[in-house]
């Protein structure tokens, strides 16, 4: 028994010491991250890829739609086009004839009116014919009556003119008379408005020139240039002052 | 001296500068006044308090006084003088004159010595202004009114002046 009692190991169990010594903990997770890593970037490379085909096809696939849609609607609108031409064709056509079917009517109304309209007219033509030639024989009755009335009327005239014609003359006559009487009573009424507007004028006058000296002479003197003046004045009336003031 | 007793109201003599009768009324108050200021300074010398301030008299009252020859000495006398001064006022006969201008104070003193010598010795005058009368006076008495303007001359001159125009006309 010693140090050296220990059973020498073999290679075997060295290679798997080794192994276990190397693939630790730490290395395997470090393999794991790089499988990882690694696994991700070939998913983000066939991604890349898949989403470049997958836009290309849809593109593509836009443009073949596109291509159909558009021959479809094509095929459709030139359908729908020739459908419609003939329907409004066909209803065009069916007023058409109802129109004139109408205008016909119409006409035919309109051309019984005028027949109607035009024997009315021939009958009022007729009596107004008549009642016209009523009228002329009636007219030329009434002339002939006024006529002779006027005749008379005419003479009557002529001997009331003379009358008029005497009367104007007398009264032209008197007129002048009148007119002479008239010129001497105005000549007269003048005279008088004049002397009296003179006698007014004389009245005013004197009231004007009082105002005049009014105005001209007040606040021109003072009491003691007229003081001489007013006891002159109360001088000849002094014995009535006298009496005034005793009584 | 001595308020004389025959001496009443009716004897005193106005001096020319009492003009109007509010002049007499100033002279009674400034008299009344004047016996107030004597009589305390007559208590204020019985009890001794002291000389009273000198009398001032206005120009009118002293005239008056010496005019009258008044001097009233003692306080009766002076109570009647103030009596007949108060009598005086209510008895002065009043003219009012209407003048066209202002009055100055000499012609109215010049006025009121004529009415005192002429009418009455204590006649007095109250004044009024009325433009329109030009010049001269309008007097009032108690019962009469006297116009003596210019106005009233020519308001009595129209007739002349009527007539002066009248031979105008017919000279034309």
């Amino acid at each position: 028994m010693g140090l050296f009692q220990h059973k020498k190991k073999s290679s075997t169990d060295d290679a798997l010491f080794n192994e276990q010594h190397f693939f630790d903990e730490n290395f395997r997770e470090e393999l794991r991250n790089h499988g990882r890593w690694y696994f991700e970037k070939v998913i983000n490379e066939n991604g890349a890829l898949f989403k470049q085909d997958l836009d290309a096809t849809i593109t593509e696939l836009n443009g073949e739609l596109k291509g159909h849609i558009n021959e479809q609607l094509d095929v459709a609108i030139a359908k729908v086009s020739v459908e419609l031409q003939g329907h409004v064709t066909k209803q065009l056509e069916e007023q058409f004839a109802e129109h004139n079917k109408a205008i016909q009517e119409a006409q035919d109304i309109a051309l019984q009116q005028m027949a109607t309209s035009a024997q009315n007219l021939a009958q009022q033509h007729k009596q107004l014919g008549e009642t016209l030639e009523k009228a002329i024989t009636d007219q030329q009755a009434t002339l002939a009556t006024t006529f002779e009335d006027s005749k008379a009327q005419i003479t009557k005239m002529k001997d009331t003119q003379g009358l008029t014609l005497q009367w104007l003359a007398q009264s032209v006559q008197a007129l002048q008379q009148q007119h002479e009487q008239l010129t001497t009573t105005l000549q007269k009424n003048v005279a008088e408005q004049k002397a009296m507007l003179v006698d007014v004028f004389e009245q005013n006058m004197a009231q004007v020139i009082e105002h005049y000296l009014l105005n001209a002479l007040g606040d021109q003197y003072d009491l003691k240039s007229q003081l001489p003046s007013i006891i002159k004045q109360m001088e000849l009336n002094k014995q009535a002052i006298v009496d005034d003031m005793k009584s | 001296m001595s308020v004389p007793r025959a001496l009443t109201f009716a004897d005193f003599a106005l001096p020319t500068n009492i003009v109007s009768k509010s002049d007499v009324s100033r002279l009674v108050a400034e008299f009344e006044q004047v016996d107030d200021q004597l009589t305390t300074a007559a208590i204020r010398s019985k009890t001794g308090a002291g000389q009273p301030a000198p009398l001032s008299l206005s120009q009118q009252l002293t005239e008056f006084m010496n005019q009258n020859k008044l001097r009233p000495s003692t306080s009766k006398e002076r109570s009647e003088l103030i009596k007949q001064l108060r009598l005086l006022k209510d008895s002065v006969p009043v003219m009012h004159m209407t003048f066209a201008v202002e009055a100055d104070r000499e012609s109215l003193q010049q006025l009121v010595q004529w009415l005192r010598s002429s009418v009455h010795k204590q006649a007095v005058i109250t004044v009024g202004i009325q433009p329109a009368l030009i010049a001269g006076v309008y007097m009032r008495t108690p019962n009469h009114v006297r116009d003596l303007s210019l106005r009233a001359s020519l308001k009595g001159s129209r007739g002349v002046l009527v007539k002066d125009l009248e031979a105008l006309r017919g000279s034309r």
